[in-house]
C-alpha cells in the first residue's frame, strides 16, 4: 500500500499540486461500555479503515476520503479536483511553513494493550465499580470505560513517512440522586494520568474504589446542601473543573485557526488579535500556561501531527503575558504575514484530524498550566477570607469569541475566614475571560497538579472529537460572581 | 446500488442465520460533501464516501454490538465482523431485560426524500449559489464565512427475525453564509436546509443578509443594561431550545434516569403556553424523516405539546424494554419535530422591525453554545450571536453586543409567550460527528417571549 501511496502523491503532484499528503488508517478500533444501573446497556466495539488525502493546488486545499480502498487513484482524483475549484476563490494562498523530512515511528507508552483484555474481564471490572456505587441515596450509577487503538501511517510530497500507533483508555463513572426538591443532584470521577503508561494497567482498582465512595460521600452530601448563594466570592477551581475553564477560555481562544476567522461559520472566533501577542496581558503574573506535546503519557501527546511536525512544548502565556498559540503549519505563515511581523517561529506541532475522513485543523495538545508558589490546597483555603471552591463539570457555555463563560458545577464547598465551612448544591460561576485570568491570585503548588484526560473536544466542519490533555494545579479566582 | 446493500443484508443474514445466531443488521452509506468558506475563501472542499456496517448480537439478555467501517464489496470481512460480534454477546453480562430484536413485517423501501439533483450537485454550482448568495456585501472588512454542506444518506436494515429489510435513501443540504466584520468582530448570518434542489434559494439568503449588514453597518454598537427584557427570538434560537428539549424534556429514558424536566405527573397538565404545540412528525419531508422506526414500527404524528398540555412521553426500545413501557416508534437516530405556527402575521426580519410595537424588543436570532444548566429545573445558558437587535419602542433599531440567556425552558415556552408567528421554517439541525444523520425541525419564524432576564452583556464581540 505504501509504494501505491508514493505513486499516486508522485501523479498528483506532477498534475500540479503544490503539496499532496495522505493518512491511511490500516486499523482504528475504539472499544466502548457502558454500564448504567449494572446493566451493560453499550459493550461496542468498532473498526475503521480508510485513507484521507489532502492537496493543495495553485494555495488552496481539496480533501477526500474513502473507506473503499480497492482504487485508491479515485480519492487522490477527487482530492486534487476539489483543490481545483478552490482554488477560484482564494484571498490568501495557503503557504506551508517549513518543516524537517522525517521518517520516523511513535507508539505511545502502554505496558497492557487494553484489547488483549477480554471482555469478561472488563464487565467484571465494571460491575464491581457498579456494586461498590450502590449506596444508600444512590439513584442512578452510571460508569463507562473507552479503549481506542489506531495505527496512522502518514506520508507526503515533501518526503516525510511516519506511523503512528497510539492506544488510548478513557474510565468514568458518576452517581445522582435527588434533594428535597426532587431534583437530580450528581457527582462524577474520571480518569486521570496514572504513571507513565497508559494501557489497561491505568485502570487502577484501588484508585477507582476510593474516588467510587469519595463521589457518593459527596452526593450525599449535596442532595442534603442548601443552594449556592447568589453573590461575589473567590473561587476556588480544583482540577475537576480547572482542566475546563483551561480548555475553554484558553485552549480554545489561542487556536491560531479560530483567531485567523477560520471557525467563524460555526465554533467562533476569539477575542485574541494578531496585535496582541507579546502585549496582551490575559493574567496575572501568576499565570503562565503552554502547549506541551512533549507530556508523557496524555492523549494530547501523539509524536507528531498530521502535518508530520514533531511535537513541540510550546509557551503560550508566559507569567500573564500572551507569547504563543497552538499552530499549525499553514496558519503560522498567515499569520505572520497579516500580522506584519514574525510571531512564530514555523509550526507549534498541533495539527490533528480525528479520522481518516477528516482534514487536520489545529487542536489543542496539552494544555496545561504551570504549577505555582502558593502551596497546597490547604494553604490556599487557609488565605482565603470569602471563598468557595469548587469541582465538577456540569455544564459549560462560552461566548462566540472566547470572551465570556459560564460554568455549574457539580458540589461547591463555602469558605470563611480560611475554613471550609458547608457544602453547597447547583453551584454555577460565571464571568469575563481576561478580567477572570487577571484575578488569577493564588496558583497551587506540584501538590495540586494533576493531568486531566478530554476524550471529547468537538470543533470544524465537518465536526470532529478530538482527545487531548491539561496538566493543572488547583487555582483561585478573586471576585468572580457565583450563583446566577 | 440499493440492490447491491439489500444484496449484502441478506448474504450477512444467511450467513448468521447459517450459524444459529440471532442479529441485526444495520448499514449506514454517506456520500458527504462539504464546501466550507471562511475569510472570503474556500478554505476547505471535502468529498467522504463511508460505508458503516453495525452488526448487533443476542444471547437472550446479552447483547454486543461491532461497527466496521470498511469497503462495500468486503463481504468476509463483514461476515468475520458477525462472528466477532456473536463471541462478545456471549461474554456480555446478562442485561435485567431482555432485549428486542427489530422483526419486520414486510420489506419497505422509502426513496422519496432523494432528489439526485441536490445529492449530485456540482462544485461549480455550490460556488456560484455562494457567490450568489454574498455578491456585493464582501468587502476588504467584510469576510465570507460558512458551508454548503450535501451529500445523500442510506440507511438499510435486516435481522435474522425475518427476511424482510427497511431501505431509506434521502438527499440533503444546510447552507450557512456568515458575514464577519475583520476587526470590528461583529457577525450576522443567513441559513438554509434544503430537501430538493428547488427548496435552495440564494436570492433569498441575500436579501437577509443584506438587512443585516445595512444594519450593523450603519449603527455604533452598544452594551445592553443587564435586566429584563421582551425577546424574539429568531428560528435559529427556537430550533435550538426545542432540541434541548427534546433531550430533557420529552424523552422517556431521561424521565427515568433523572434527566427531565417534565413527569408523568405533568402528562395531561398545561406545562407551556397554550400558544406552544410540538409533534413529531414524519410526513413533512423537510425533516429528512424516517417512516419506520429501526425497529420496524410505523412512525406517525405524535403530538408531545397540544396547545401547551404536556401529552406524552417518547420511548425508544431499549427504554422501554428496559423500563417496562411500549415504545412509541422513536427508535430513530432523529425525530420529526414541528412547532406549530402561531397567529401573529410577520414573515420576515425586515416586516419584525417595521412593525409598529409597544415595548422595546430584544430580537435574538441564533443563541451560541447552548448547555444545560440544571437538567431537573430545564435551564439552559447560551449566549446570543450572528445578527442580535434591540427594536427600540420609537422604530429606531440598535445593534447590541451579544448577551447571555439563563433561563428555565419551561418559562421561556411558558405563559411568557406574547406571540408565534405564523410562518414556519425548516431549520437545519443535522449532525456531522461521526456518520452523517441528516435532521431539521420546522419551527416558527419568530416566537415573542416577555419579561426574560439577560444574565450577561458584553462590552465588545
Ligand atoms: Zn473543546
Amino acid at each position: 500500500m505504501r509504494k501505491q501511496i508514493q505513486q499516486q502523491i508522485d501523479r498528483i503532484k506532477a498534475a500540479g499540486a503544490t503539496y499532496v499528503d495522505a493518512r491511511w488508517y490500516p486499523v482504528d478500533e475504539v472499544n466502548n461500555l457502558v454500564m448504567w444501573n449494572g446493566n451493560l446497556k453499550n459493550a461496542d466495539t468498532t473498526r475503521e479503515s480508510g485513507m484521507g488525502v489532502r492537496v493543495l493546488y495553485k494555495g488552496a486545499w481539496g480533501f477526500c476520503a474513502s473507506s473503499d480502498l480497492s482504487d485508491i487513484a479515485v480519492i487522490f482524483n477527487q482530492a486534487l479536483d476539489n483543490a481545483r475549484v478552490a482554488a477560484e476563490r482564494v484571498t490568501f494562498p495557503v503557504h506551508l511553513a517549513e518543516k524537517d523530512i522525517i521518517q520516523a515511528r511513535f507508539e505511545s507508552p502502554c505496558q497492557i494493550d487494553p484489547f488483549s483484555i477480554s471482555l469478561s474481564e472488563k464487565v467484571a471490572f465494571m460491575k464491581k465499580m457498579d456494586e461498590r456505587l450502590n449506596q444508600s441515596g444512590v439513584e442512578q450509577r452510571f460508569a463507562t470505560m473507552t479503549f481506542m487503538r489506531k495505527q496512522i501511517v502518514f506520508m507526503d510530497s515533501e518526503g516525510s513517512q511516519i506511523e503512528k500507533q497510539i492506544t488510548e483508555v478513557f474510565a468514568g463513572m458518576q452517581v445522582s440522586g435527588r434533594d428535597d426538591q426532587g431534583m437530580t443532584q450528581e457527582r462524577s470521577y474520571r480518569l486521570n494520568r496514572q504513571g507513565d503508561t497508559r494501557g489497561w494497567e491505568s485502570i487502577n482498582p484501588q484508585v477507582f474504589e476510593e474516588n467510587a465512595d469519595r463521589i457518593v460521600r459527596e452526593m450525599q452530601q449535596v442532595v442534603a446542601a442548601e443552594d449556592c448563594p447568589k453573590e461575589d466570592r473567590a473561587v476556588i477551581l480544583l482540577p475537576g473543573i480547572m482542566f475546563l475553564q483551561t480548555h475553554e477560555t484558553i485552549g480554545h481562544a489561542l487556536e491560531l485557526d479560530r483567531i485567523l476567522g477560520y471557525e467563524l461559520a460555526f465554533a467562533g472566533g476569539s477575542f485574541v488579535t494578531l496585535a496582541d501577542f507579546g502585549k496582551l496581558r490575559y493574567g496575572s503574573p501568576k499565570l503562565t500556561a503552554r502547549a506541551d506535546g512533549t507530556l508523557i503519557n496524555s492523549p494530547g501527546s501523539f509524536g507528531y501531527d498530521d502535518d508530520g511536525v514533531p511535537a513541540q512544548n510550546t509557551v503560550l502565556i508566559d507569567k500573564g503575558i500572551l507569547v504563543g498559540a497552538i499552530t499549525g503549519r499553514q496558519m503560522v505563515e498567515e499569520a505572520n504575514v497579516k500580522a506584519r511581523r514574525q510571531i512564530f517561529n514555523g509550526s507549534g506541532g498541533a495539527n490533528r484530524a480525528t479520522s481518516f475522513y477528516r482534514v487536520p485543523i489545529e487542536r489543542m495538545t496539552n494544555i496545561n498550566i504551570d504549577p505555582g508558589e502558593d502551596g497546597t490546597l490547604d494553604d490556599i483555603v487557609r488565605n482565603t477570607e470569602k471563598g468557595i471552591i469548587l469541582d465538577g463539570d456540569r455544564s459549560w457555555s462560552i461566548g462566540s469569541n472566547r470572551e465570556q463563560f459560564h460554568f455549574a458545577n457539580e458540589i461547591g464547598w463555602l469558605v470563611e475566614d480560611g475554613q471550609v465551612t458547608k457544602v453547597v448544591k447547583n453551584p454555577t460561576y460565571k464571568g469575563s475571560t481576561v478580567p477572570f485570568w487577571n484575578s488569577l491570585s493564588a496558583v497551587g503548588d506540584r501538590s495540586t497538579w494533576s493531568v486531566q484526560f478530554v476524550d471529547n473536544c468537538g470543533k470544524g466542519q465537518p465536526s470532529q472529537i478530538m482527545q487531548l490533555g491539561h496538566g493543572v494545579p488547583v487555582c483561585r479566582f478573586d471576585n468572580v460572581r457565583i450563583g446566577e | 446500488m440499493k440492490e447491491r446493500i439489500l444484496q449484502t443484508l441478506k448474504s450477512l443474514r444467511a450467513y448468521a442465520v447459517e450459524k444459529g445466531l440471532q442479529v441485526s443488521l444495520l448499514y449506514h452509506e454517506e456520500e458527504s460533501a462539504l464546501m466550507r468558506f471562511a475569510n472570503s475563501a474556500i478554505s476547505l472542499n471535502t468529498n467522504e464516501h463511508i460505508v458503516r456496517l453495525e452488526i448487533t448480537a443476542y444471547r437472550g439478555s446479552q447483547r454486543a454490538m461491532y461497527e466496521l467501517i470498511t469497503e462495500p464489496g468486503k463481504l468476509d470481512d463483514m461476515k468475520k465482523g458477525i462472528d466477532t460480534v456473536a463471541e462478545l454477546a456471549a461474554l456480555a453480562q446478562p442485561l435485567s431485560y431482555t432485549p428486542t430484536i427489530p422483526h419486520y413485517k414486510a420489506d419497505f423501501i422509502d426513496e422519496q426524500g432523494y432528489d439526485e439533483a441536490l445529492a449530485k450537485l456540482s462544485n461549480e454550482e455550490k460556488l456560484a449559489f455562494f457567490n450568489q448568495a454574498s455578491a456585493g456585501l464582501e468587502t476588504d472588512d467584510l469576510k465570507l464565512s460558512g458551508i454548503f454542506s450535501s451529500g445523500t444518506n442510506i440507511w438499510a436494515m435486516v435481522s435474522t427475525n425475518s427476511e424482510f429489510c427497511q431501505f431509506f435513501k434521502t438527499s440533503d443540504a444546510g447552507v450557512t453564509v456568515v458575514l464577519a466584520h475583520a476587526t470590528l468582530k461583529w457577525e450576522v448570518q443567513a441559513e438554509q436546509s434544503a430537501q430538493k434542489k428547488a427548496e435552495l434559494n440564494a436570492e433569498k439568503l441575500h436579501r437577509d443578509l443584506a438587512f443585516l449588514v445595512e444594519r450593523y453597518q450603519k449603527e455604533t454598537p452598544q452594551q445592553l443594561p443587564l435586566g429584563s427584557y421582551d425577546i424574539v427570538l429568531g428560528h435559529a434560537a427556537i430550533a435550538e431550545i426545542v432540541r434541548f428539549l427534546g433531550f430533557i424534556g420529552f424523552s422517556g429514558g431521561a424521565l427515568k434516569r433523572g434527566f427531565a424536566c417534565l413527569n408523568e405527573e405533568k402528562i395531561g397538565q398545561k406545562v407551556f403556553s397554550d400558544k406552544l404545540t410540538i409533534v413529531d412528525d414524519p410526513s413533512y419531508l423537510q425533516t429528512f424523516p424516517l417512516k419506520r422506526d429501526f425497529i420496524g414500527m410505523e412512525r406517525k404524528a405524535f403530538p408531545v405539546v397540544e396547545k401547551g398540555v404536556f401529552k406524552a412521553f417518547t420511548w425508544v426500545q431499549d427504554d422501554a424494554d428496559e423500563f417496562g413501557m411500549t415504545p412509541t416508534g422513536h427508535t430513530v437516530p432523529a425525530y420529526s419535530v414541528v412547532v406549530s405556527g402561531g397567529d401573529h402575521e410577520v414573515t420576515s426580519l425586515e416586516e419584525l422591525v417595521g412593525q409598529p410595537r409597544d415595548t422595546d424588543l430584544l430580537y435574538i436570532p441564533f443563541l451560541h453554545y447552548m448547555n444545560l444548566v440544571n437538567p431537573s429545573k430545564g435551564i439552559i445558558t447560551g449566549s446570543s450571536r450572528f445578527g442580535a437587535l434591540l427594536l427600540k419602542k420609537d422604530g429606531s433599531v440598535v445593534v447590541p453586543y451579544n448577551v447571555r440567556l439563563t433561563q428555565s425552558m419551561l418559562d421561556i415556552f411558558g405563559d411568557k409567550v406574547a406571540w408565534v408567528s405564523q410562518k414556519t421554517e425548516a431549520y437545519n439541525v443535522s449532525s456531522s460527528y461521526g456518520a452523517r444523520n441528516p435532521n431539521a425541525v420546522v419551527v416558527p419564524l419568530f416566537m415573542r417571549v416577555n419579561d426574560l432576564e439577560i444574565s450577561h452583556s458584553n462590552s465588545s464581540y
